[in-house]
């Protein structure tokens, strides 16, 4: 009985939310795909505007005949981890492709994005001598291994490097390892991090810095390098982590660096070692996503104007968006239970956007998180425009009511 | 030692000011007030309530310490443990 006591709170929270519509937001079955933006959901096709999808090449063809081939010629599953029997040519190809890609002399290859933060940060820092300091916004899979770690974390204010700069100034002389860890992009706000000013204040203190561009890799800076590469640090960072599973359409992590002590990590980091390696069909998946990226920057192009599109259009309608133009466009509202209707409302119009209520979203806010794809057609993001117009006027409504 | 109890007082009295807005059931704040139970904020926002305690004392409260604590005294008291051994 006991055991399952502290769920009430929450299990109490869902039935309510299950109950006003009858729709759980956080079990949606995409019943059929119909390519990278449409899915058929209770019998009826929407449009998806919730996914990580950014340069959609979820149905690429160079990622689709890679996928199948390795099936064929390397099987379904590797049975093994990285450390055992699970490395495989391809393994270590995409590893090299990647450092090559990035411009880092090193990287290593993790089965999920959540266990290359997991791995790294777990084994980089240990208690009782180092130190953790990480943005408050961070993601869950940065705070778990701050925890694995069992190293001492404290935060600091979100993209703040002043904060920063005060908590690396109270530490001790007994801390011997310092890690700053921050994000390029932030998933649920969109907002992007000042990483030249919190990598010159992290190295001012002599501590080391890990970015996490899971969600602006492909995305940001010139060429697709990431948010380090827009603001021109990307030499500086000294471990880079990213995840094959939104800009390369698969599923596995990865850390680059130019620290020939990464390495270790392959004989320390527990995520790494503990668990199979990702399934031959992710890693060709992945590489092929990778050379064409590398190759053609389309689909980032197509990402950012429809980016554009959209934010100007929910700026005319009056929305309170949480950041400036970009892949992730989300619209602030005024509870729980506001978000959970307007979600509602748009899955009756047609469109799959992501619920995000506290605590998993900053400063206890409830929004609707938008995610744009290059593959969104004009067509679909018609949809999703008309939606947020007769959701905007519900909600003026609503408010005129109260 | 009534030094001490003053101090304690005053950190007492502090917390209990950044934490009234977020007590929106009004209960009255004791050393014996959960956070999490009583005064029903969530684990991410008793994280940064600790930021403001942080910057108000210019000491650093790990996140290590923070999950350990579940009422008002017993955060009174780590930050005095903190303010001794980070002066």
């Amino acid at each position: 009985m006991s055991l399952f006591d502290k769920f009430q709170g929450t299990a109490d929270l869902y039935k309510l939310l299950l109950e006003s519509t009858g729709r759980d937001p956080f079990g949606v079955s995409m019943d059929e795909m119909k390519g990278p933006t449409r899915a058929m959901v209770e019998g009826k096709e929407i449009v998806l505007a919730g996914t990580n999808n950014y340069l959609g090449m979820t149905y690429h063809e160079d990622a689709l005949l890679a996928a199948k081939d390795a099936i064929d010629s390397d099987g379904t599953g590797t049975t093994g981890s990285r450390f055992a029997n699970g490395t495989y040519a391809a393994h270590r190809q995409l590893e090299q492709d990647l450092a090559a890609y990035l411009g880092y002399k090193h990287c290593m290859v993790f089965s999920t994005g959540y266990q290359a933060n997991l791995g790294a940060i777990s084994a980089l820092a240990q208690a009782p001598n180092d130190v953790i300091l990480i943005d408050a916004d961070c993601h869950a899979c940065i705070y778990d291994g701050c925890q694995l770690s069992g190293a001492q974390t404290v935060r600091f204010r979100h993209n703040d490097p002043e904060s920063l700069d005060k908590r690396l100034s109270r530490l001790g002389d007994e801390v011997k390892g310092k890690l700053v860890c921050f994000e390029g992009m932030y998933s649920m706000f969109g907002d992007t991090a000042p990483v030249k000013e919190l990598v010159e204040v992290s190295h001012k203190h002599g501590a080391m810095t890990l970015l996490d561009e899971a969600h602006s890799f492909g995305v940001y800076g010139d060429t697709g390098r990431g948010v380090c590469e827009a603001d021109g640090v990307k030499d500086q960072v000294d471990f880079y982590s990213g995840t094959f599973s939104k800009s390369l359409a698969s599923i596995g992590g990865f850390v680059a660096s130019n620290h020939p002590e990464l390495e270790y990590l392959r004989f320390s980091s527990r995520p790494y070692m503990f668990t199979a390696s990702p399934s031959p069909s992710n890693i060709a998946a992945a590489s092929a996503a990778l050379a064409k990226i590398s190759a053609d920057s389309s689909m980032r192009n197509n990402l950012w104007e429809n980016a554009r599109r959209i934010h100007s259009a929910f700026t005319q309608l009056g929305f309170d968006l949480c950041a400036e133009t970009g892949p992730v466009i989300a619209a602030k509202l005024p509870s729980k239970e506001a978000a959970f209707m307007a979600w509602n409302f748009l899955m009756e119009k047609g469109v799959y956007v992501n619920l995000a209520i506290p605590p998993g979203t900053p400063n206890a806010t409830s929004i609707l998180r938008l995610s744009v794809s290059a593959a969104h057609t004009p067509e679909d993001l018609d949809v999703v425009v008309n939606a947020y117009t007769t959701l905007a006027g519900e909600l003026a409504q609503a408010s005129v009511d109260a | 030692m009534s030094g001490i109890q003053e101090d304690d007082d005053l950190v007492f009295h502090k917390i209990c000011s950044l934490l009234e807005p977020l007590n929106e059931k009004g209960i009255k704040l004791t050393r014996e007030t959960d956070l999490i139970a009583d005064l029903e904020i969530d684990s991410v926002s008793v994280l940064d309530i600790v930021m403001d305690i942080e910057d108000n004392y210019d000491i650093s409260i790990p996140v290590n310490t923070i999950s350990e604590i579940k009422c008002i005294g017993e955060l009174v008291d780590a930050i005095h443990a903190i303010k001794k051994e980070q002066s």
